[in-house]
């Protein structure tokens, strides 16, 4: 067997913009829907582009949503793409979602958000927990071009949800009565139906809420009462609203599922949006690229392109690395919703995580590259600020990073102590990138893994395979020495270190956890799609890159990168820029 | 607010009155409030009234030495100041401080009688600009295309400086151009231009360029179309501008480290008011042990950052022939740090650190934005790391031979007594002899031994001195080995930079509580500091413990003296 990871020269293998891998994880007519949505975007760096940076950062300027984009993703009904294909929708698979949406983050986060994520949130609720007519309704609206809010936020409760004060308490008429206000909701003006979480129990503990899907078409005249528009530092052409509703009457069946299941469903649905939003993300780190290289190939300095300084080439390196380990988390959690679901409560929170920590960091290392570029806010580069800028709700947004490591945390004693040690697989589909998936098992997910984590037993498979060998076989077995450490200190764990007020340390576990599962994503996606006559995605330089990136996140010993992995990175890069292709694992061309 | 007596003045430098005069900036009332620089941020407009102020205030004076007719004698108060303004409004310290960068030049080469000039304009309220970049050269000062032709009676100059702080603002700037048409070290020069002088049809303000942060700031160009200056316009030599302002950014860098310590003082305390008012899960965030933990790491990075430019400034009187390494280190390090703290402070923050109007006025989302640009300006941190590589060789061989100038660094370190004159001539682009900060660790550690053994300071603070000693002494065989700075740089480089910093910091936080602690006082702040900057300096594979940032937020909590003597109390 040849080390696949000897030495090479670092040209080799770089995809010559003749052989397109396009559609590479994504097929039929998935890809001509979003090559489609592509052409429709067009060249984001022609300046005449109505959806172009330019456009972009003059809606942002003026604190107003992209009117140009908001008309291209109606005339692309990006609307269905939130909707079950039962109930008429494109809604068929979640890594299908990603791709479209990482697109739309790509062009302007403020449409990603204000025209995606802010009704895929409520919708999502609604196919978990809806009845028929709900479900009904919920579609109709979105398919009508339509937008749902979701009314989680209260700012004095941030994420404990558990003290909402918004209450949704029985009148005297059967009917249900809204009080309260809900905050920092995307589109609040705009929503035709909203999914709100409410008290429906003055009792204490978690069965007392429920999430009401409430259509504005029911409400009497003059409700909800809108709260002024909350100005952000990021997202700015996004209108951040609220909703206030005084003793306002809704019909009764507005409770989505059981009364007093309004937490768990949200747990559910979580599990999805969880899954999905920072993978759409990633978008914002694949411009953050794009332009960092087109500076670094534009920028002379001391009579030499930056582009050409192994320190500058590094840094893009290690991006690019993090954007690939974002995708490859993304990616198997997406399709473990599918394949997986009862095992998702554990994946989406660390993925949550664990993306929007990579997307951040990296973010950051590339704005150094720009150096004082970075800060203008016009011009060649300007595009990069408002990006950076509209990253941050990833950290803080649906759900903060560090409640998401909490709901990991308790779970890891058990698993430590029993799921570990099991050694069943996961369906090899879950690595495998574009392979047919079952449809998206709503009912299914569950508030707990149940003790099962299959994701982590395929570590040691990937063990076991021949593929595996040089520097990429040492650094799984690093990685494997975290795992192990992770069991011997998640078993000792404390119960005082499985609520809300666990230590640091305990807390880092979690971290720890998603960082493991982050590197076994990375080394079974190379191992399961070595047939896909993609020459990068084959090389296991890039592999060697992730896992030793997670490593020394974890603060373990990953030696030093040879310089040639470095080197075989920085020039995809370069070159995936020069050809005008994406930097994510599906390596698409792109217009332009 | 009312003053009636400069609190800045020559041979009186009250910093303290200073501070209160500034005021509270959660008061809407005060000159610098939370909530009129959040409608001036808005607004995009400079914070003039409030410049005003200071000018009343006699800020202007720190920024010229006494010698010249000003005020400064000490570096740390000019970073005592300009931190002061900076906890308030980081753009109105950027604004307002930029003059003192604007007349270093002048300080350490013009003529006397020029110096006393330009101070007595600065003292007179002249706002004044220093013009090194240009556009698409960046910190390529060798590129600079501005050029000033010599004639009869002077020098005509034509081009183009822009992303310059004051440039449009600012009555007086000092110029970086070329005087040799081949450019080169020796190529340069500066030219002092008055806009009051010059003829109003050769020169014109280029237009405000609009920033990510620090939006009300003055950030424009200027461009001189075959403008005529006279011959007294020169500072220096002709040919010695290169050299000038690299001694000149030695001091420039050093104060700059101030408006990260402002940054730093605000994003920790708007970050602590939040965690011990939120409600969340039943509790106040402040009780939950993660957040006193990223509460008690960020003090401690705050210490870290503190003391670093603090010493840095005071080795402008003690350690002249050092300063090019310790300036580059302080800039590099300093911002850095405040960066990753103030993203910490954030994090606990949540939505608030994103909204413009909520939480005092959204401070926090503006501060985080202002803070960026301090890595940016005056020397990126990458340019700093590469002055530090360029010195490797000197740092390995100083420190095998052991040069350091002992008495220097205690100087430097006692805070107790004034630091003695600076010595500006004395600034150097090569430190001969390396750092003698780094170099003296083995006395500095062996001294905290022996207060263990006295029983004055815990055993494991000493061992924390010990490790980073032998962490230092490794790190310099290391140096010693990296291949001599090149056009190609490698990464590897850079990571040795980032390893010296952490060992600076840790070297100077040994040597402020030697020099300073009082009898029977807990090293806690110094543990923190020392466990800080291990972390980063330990080779992988050894997790360091965060038990000490939670001892360290209980002891601030409950009221006990746990801050080390750079830091400021907020009232």
């Amino acid at each position: 067997m040849i080390n696949k990871t000897g030495s090479r020269d670092a040209h080799a293998g770089i995809a010559r913009p003749d052989d397109d891998p396009a559609g590479a994880s994504i097929n039929g007519p998935a890809a001509a829907a979003i090559a489609d949505l592509e052409r429709r975007f067009g060249d984001p760096w022609d300046p005449g582009n109505p959806t172009g940076h330019a456009a972009v950062l003059a809606a942002d300027e003026a604190g107003e949503m992209l009117a140009a984009g908001e008309q291209l993703l109606d005339g692309y009904r990006l609307n269905a793409e939130f909707v079950p294909p039962e109930l008429g929708g494109r809604l068929a698979r979640l890594d299908h979602l990603i791709e479209v949406m990482r697109v739309v983050f790509r062009h302007d986060p403020c449409l990603g958000l204000g025209y995606g994520a802010g009704s895929l949130v409520p919708a999502v609720n609604v196919w978990a927990a809806g009845d028929a007519r709900q479900r009904r309704r919920m579609a109709e609206v979105l398919l009508a071009g339509g937008r749902a809010v979701s009314g989680y936020h209260e700012l004095a409760h941030g994420n404990d949800f558990a003290r909402a004060e918004f209450s949704a308490l029985p009148g005297d008429d059967g009917r249900l009565r809204l009080n309260g206000r809900k905050e920092v909701i995307a589109n609040a003006r705009r929503a035709e139906a909203m999914v709100i979480f409410a008290r429906t129990s003055a009792a204490p503990g978690s069965r007392s809420h429920s999430q009401l899907f409430v259509e504005k078409a029911d409400l009497p005249a003059g409700a909800p009462v809108h709260l002024p528009r909350f100005h952000s530092a990021g997202m700015r052409g996004v209108q951040l609203g609220g909703l206030e509703f005084r003793d306002c009457p809704i019909p009764a069946d507005a409770v989505l599922g059981a009364p007093g299941l309004g937490m768990e469903t949200a747990l559910r649905s979580f599990q999805v949006t969880r899954t999905a939003l920072p993978a759409m993300t990633a978008g914002i780190l694949e411009t953050g690229l794009e332009v960092a290289a087109r500076f670094a190939d534009e920028r002379v300095l001391y009579g030499r392109s930056l582009a050409g300084m192994p320190h500058i080439r590094s840094i893009l390196a290690d991006a690019f690395t993090d954007l690939l380990i974002c995708d490859c988390l993304g990616t198997v959690t997406a399709r473990s919703v599918h394949l997986l679901p009862g095992e998702t409560s554990l994946y989406a929170s660390a993925a949550k995580y664990f993306v929007a920590t990579l997307l951040m960091d990296a973010t950051y290392a590339l704005s150094r590259v720009l150096g004082a570029q970075f800060y203008i806010r016009d011009g060649g580069y300007g595009i990069f600020q408002k990006h950076l800028r509209d990253l941050a709700p990833a950290g803080f947004g649906h759900t903060a990073r560090v409640a998401c490591l909490s709901t990991v945390l308790p779970q890891l004693p058990r698993l430590a102590r029993k799921g570990w040690l099991d050694d069943a697989q996961p369906p090899a589909g879950v690595f495998h990138l574009g392979a047919d998936l079952p449809p998206l098992p709503f009912e299914r997910l569950s508030v707990s893994s149940g003790g099962r984590d299959s994701l982590s037993a395929s570590l040691s498979a990937a063990l076991g395979s021949s593929e595996l060998d040089g520097e990429l076989r040492r650094l799984v077995l690093v990685i494997a020495a975290e795992q192990a450490d992770l069991q011997r200190e998640c078993a000792a764990l404390p119960p005082g270190d499985l609520t809300v007020a666990a230590r640091p340390e305990a807390l880092r576990l979690a971290a720890r956890y998603a960082a493991v599962l982050a590197a076994i994503a990375c080394v079974n996606i190379w191992l399961h799609n070595q047939e896909r006559h993609d020459a990068f995605l084959s090389d296991p330089r890039w592999a060697v890159a992730a896992l030793g990136r997670i490593a020394e996140r974890v603060g373990r010993d990953s030696g030093q990168r040879p310089r040639h992995v470095t080197e075989r990175l920085s020039a995809e890069v370069l070159s995936r820029r020069r050809d005008r292709r994406g930097f994510g694992l599906s390596n698409r061309r792109l217009p332009g | 607010m009312k003053v009636t007596d400069l609190l800045i003045d020559t041979g009186r430098v009250d910093l303290d009155g200073f501070d209160r005069a500034l005021g509270d900036p959660t008061d809407p009332a005060a000159s610098l409030s939370f909530a009129r620089s959040a409608e001036l941020d808005r607004d995009e407009r400079f914070p003039a009234d409030i410049c005003r102020e200071l000018d009343r205030m006699g800020l202007p004076r720190l920024y010229v030495p006494a010698e010249f007719g000003g005020a400064l004698t000490r570096y740390d108060e000019l970073v005592a100041a300009l931190r002061a303004v900076a906890r308030r409004d980081l753009t109105v310290a950027i604004g307002h401080g930029k003059t003192f960068l604007g007349g270093v030049c002048m300080w350490l080469a013009g003529r006397p009688e020029q110096a006393r000039e330009l101070g007595a304009d600065i003292i007179a309220g002249a706002p004044v600009s220093w013009g090194l970049t240009e556009r698409g050269h960046g910190s390529d000062l060798l590129a600079g295309e501005m050029t000033a032709t010599p004639e009869p009676g002077g020098f005509r100059v034509h081009g183009e400086k822009w992303m310059i702080n004051n440039a449009t603002r600012g009555t007086l700037l000092c110029l970086l151009v070329r005087t040799r048409p081949e450019g080169g070290p020796r190529g340069f020069s500066l030219l002092l231009a008055d806009k009051r002088r010059l003829p109003a049809d050769r020169w014109r303000p280029l237009p405000k360029v609009p920033t990510h942060g620090i939006r009300g700031a003055d950030i424009s160009g200027i461009a001189l179309d075959d403008c005529p200056f006279p011959a007294d316009a020169l500072i220096g030599e002709q040919g010695a501008g290169l050299e000038i302002v690299l001694k000149a950014l030695q001091l420039t860098r050093t104060a700059c480290t101030a408006l990260s310590l402002g940054a730093a003082d605000q994003a920790v305390r708007l970050a602590e008011e939040f965690a011990a008012r939120r409600e969340l899960y039943g509790r106040r965030l402040i009780e939950l042990p993660h957040v006193r933990c990223v509460l008690g790491e960020a003090y401690a990075a705050l210490y870290a950052a503190e003391i670093v430019s603090v010493l840095a400034a005071r080795s402008v009187h003690t350690l002249p022939e050092e300063m090019t390494v310790i300036s580059a280190v302080a800039k590099s390090y300093v911002p850095t740090r405040v960066d990753e703290l103030i993203a910490a402070c954030g994090e606990l923050l949540g939505a608030r650190a994103f909204l413009t109007e909520v939480h005092e006025h959204g401070a926090f989302q503006k501060l985080e934005r202002d803070h960026r640009v301090v890595g940016i300006f005056d020397g990126s941190t990458f340019v700093n790391q590469q002055v530090l590589i360029n010195h490797f060789p000197v740092l390995a061989r100083g420190h095998q031979e052991g040069t350091a100038d002992e008495e220097a660094v205690g100087r430097a370190a006692d805070l107790s007594a004034p630091p003695p004159p600076a010595r500006l001539d004395r600034l150097s682009l090569l430190a001969r002899g390396g750092c003698s900060f780094t170099q003296s660790l083995h006395t500095a550690s062996g001294e905290l031994r022996a207060w263990a053994c006295a029983g004055e300071a815990p055993a494991r603070v000493a061992e924390l001195a010990e490790e980073l000693t032998h962490s230092c002494d490794r790190l310099h065989r290391e140096l010693a080995l990296c291949p001599p700075a090149s056009q190609d740089v490698q990464p590897e480089a850079f990571a040795l930079a980032r390893r010296y910093e952490q060992c600076f910091a840790g070297a100077a936080a040994l040597r402020v509580w030697l020099h300073n602690h009082t009898p029977g006082e807990d090293p806690l702040w110094l543990e923190a500091v020392l466990t800080y900057v291990l972390r980063s300096v330990r080779p992988p594979g050894r997790p360091t413990g965060g038990e000490v940032f939670d001892r360290l937020f209980d002891a601030r909590a409950a009221g006990r003296p746990a801050a080390p003597p750079t830091s400021v109390v907020i009232s």
